[in-house]
């Protein structure tokens, strides 16, 4: 196991034992499954009855990585920043596919425990909570077929000046009786959506004008005229199915729009903080497994009569692997210890979102680039199936577009450094 | 203990505001007046069967200079105060509780619809520089306006309940410069903790 530079957390024997513990269940539960299931064939088989899918999900829920993000007093852990960190590093060491599962898992009823209150909370909230059998299974809905990372840009308050130039939206909620009817199509790439029961669901509001007129609601899947698409067949990620959603005239209660205007670019951007800092801290415990895997094949690979680690150009690697790796770990955390304080301890929600998108952003393109990195120093090996490394890199490389490309991610981020920084 | 809402209330508020070093730290850059607009419903009718509730309230309203107060004539209020036989436009300092309480267990659930009290608050650098009850249509240009039912704004003074948990709930309305208020977010969450939680309700 690494050596951890932070004493307050190298000494405490909790957070030690809480790491082992993780790691313990991110080697033995969700690697031998997240490798199964990346070799399945047709993506459907990845969410069919007897999937390891369900019984790793059913596994994570048991030890309750699905409600880190839920508000303490409506079913969450309690959990410090530099606990969920931990964790999530682990997961994501495991495998970031099964992480983002656990991770939009939490997306519907974690959003509600955040800002809702009366039925949906004793309802849908707490039950999910406690849910340990993946009876409840949550996925984000965000992207459309038309506006792919639109939505990221609309949540950036420095942005909603220029709101307007983007597409206004496709999936619309309008007021029906004492609920809303929704309708549109969401696009293929929802993480979790073919396999879950709810969705967290971003929707325009009357008069559609606008990306920044929404709102966050939760749609139950099982309601008539709700469409799941097929998990779509794709290079990384493949232990999380992705597919589309498509709404028909759906109707929700009114208790079940989380978050309306005014507050609703707002408080988004906020989520999307939370969301950022998951991003980053799954795709450096990513980074930090294609290190490890390197670092271990290159003290064993032998070449010209020496183990490969001997050679200064491998050695020239490693060390910027090793860079990567930690630097991206302590900022992700510092990170996520600032939007954690803004969330749950202040509850403020006004963390600085140009911090978390660069957690992100900085977390994906060090799995990126450490990831490339190991797979060549595994040379050939490094492409063939037999090694860990050649789906390292395919996630790596998927997560430069899941959550929002990095591209939008930094352009979200410039708007609000070039507006905020002083 | 105070009553809410009630002149004692009101004060306790501006004393609370007064003592929270955290409060005035996170608000001092706040500038923006409160318009609080509280809508009365099943709960406030229970409650004014209470004597000390009923008290409050009129204590509330004897606030009011009564040449202000006559701006309730004619709206769902001023009925209600008609019936109760609360005079909107002369001093309710010597008013027999005992009597409006008799007429407002007579009042029922429709009567009370539209009924509406209002109260200003002067938030400003980090003191509450004015909190009073006002007449309908006084101070319309407030900054920001939060409006709700009893039960709702019983749940946030008491510090039961989140405001912001309230609005996005929908319990409570707010109308204003969200922008604003997101960039003093601190201050309001406080506003809530320490000055309104401070004052212990009854």
């Amino acid at each position: 196991m690494y050596f951890e530079i932070d004493s307050k957390v190298r000494d405490d024997k909790g957070l030690r034992l809480l790491r082992n513990e993780t790691h313990r269940f991110a080697e033995e539960v969700m690697r031998p499954a997240a490798k199964k299931l990346d070799r399945m064939p047709d993506p459907e088989q990845v969410i069919a009855k007897g999937s390891p899918y369900w019984n790793v999900l059913k596994e994570m829920k048991a030890m309750g990585y699905h409600r880190l993000f839920f508000h303490k007093d409506y079913g969450g852990l309690g959990l410090s920043a530099i606990e969920a960190h931990i964790i999530l590093e682990e997961l994501g060491w495991g495998s970031v596919g099964l992480a983002t599962a656990i991770g939009v898992d939490q997306v519907p009823a974690g959003v509600a425990s955040l800002f809702a209150m009366g039925d949906v909370t004793d309802n849908l909230v707490i039950p999910w909570a406690e849910d340990t059998e993946a009876k409840f299974h949550g996925c984000w809905g965000v992207t459309e077929p038309e506006c792919g990372s639109d939505y990221i840009m609309a949540t950036q308050e420095s942005f909603l000046p220029y709101v307007r130039e983007l597409h206004p939206g496709q999936v619309r909620a309008d007021k029906s009786g004492d609920g809303w009817v929704i309708n549109g199509p969401k696009a293929s790439w929802l993480s979790s959506a073919p396999a879950a029961t709810h969705v967290g669901l971003h929707v325009t509001l009357p008069p559609h004008d606008s990306l920044a007129n929404g709102a966050f609601c939760i749609v139950p899947l099982d309601q008539k005229g709700v469409t799941k698409g097929k998990p779509i067949d794709k290079l990384g990620l493949r232990d999380d199915p992705q597919g589309d959603l498509v709404f028909d005239n759906v109707y929700i209660p009114d208790d079940y729009m989380i978050i309306r205007p005014p507050f609703y670019e707002l408080r988004v951007g906020q989520i999307l903080c939370l969301t950022s800092c998951f991003m980053g801290t799954i795709f450096t415990g990513l980074a930090r497994a294609a290190f490890e895997e390197a670092l271990e094949y290159s003290k064993n690979r032998t070449q010209g009569g020496k183990p490969i680690c001997e050679h200064q150009s491998i050695k020239h690697k490693l060390y910027a692997m090793f860079e990567k790796v930690e630097s991206s770990r302590y900022y992700t955390r510092k990170v996520m210890e600032h939007v954690w304080e803004k969330t749950y301890i202040e509850g403020t929600f006004d963390a600085s979102s140009r911090h978390a998108l660069s957690a992100q952003i900085y977390g994906k393109r060090s799995a990126f680039e450490v990831a490339h990195e190991a797979v060549q120093i595994f040379g050939g090996y490094g492409l063939t199936k037999d090694f860990l490394v050649e789906k390292l890199f395919r996630d790596a490389r998927a997560g430069l577009i899941e959550d929002g490309t990095t591209e939008v991610l930094g352009l979200s981020a410039a708007y609000n450094i070039i507006e905020q920084y002083c | 203990m105070a009553i809410f809402p009630s002149k004692d209330w009101v004060e306790a508020v501006l004393e609370a505001a007064k003592k929270s070093e955290a409060y005035r730290e996170a608000a001092k850059e706040w500038e923006g007046d409160f318009l609080c607009i509280v809508e009365g419903d099943e709960e406030f009718l229970r409650e004014l069967g209470r004597k000390e509730v009923m008290q409050g309230f009129v204590s509330l309203m004897d606030m009011i200079p009564a040449q202000d107060r006559a701006k309730y004539k004619g709206t769902p209020t001023g009925k209600v105060f008609e019936s109760l036989g609360i005079p909107v436009d002369v001093s309710i300092k010597d008013l027999n509780v005992d009597e409006v309480m008799n007429k407002a267990a007579k009042l029922s659930a429709e009567d009370i619809k539209g009924v509406s009290l209002y109260v200003w608050a002067d938030f400003w650098h980090g003191a509450v520089r004015n909190m009073m009850p006002v007449a309908p249509g006084e101070h319309e240009d407030a900054a920001f306006k939060l409006s709700g039912v009893y039960s709702a704004w019983k749940l946030m003074v008491s510090g039961k309940q989140d405001t912001i948990r309230l609005i996005m709930s929908n319990k409570l309305q707010l109308q204003g410069n969200m922008s604003y208020m997101m960039k003093h977010m601190k201050a309001v969450v406080l506003l809530t903790k320490e000055v309104f939680a401070g004052v212990p309700i009854d």
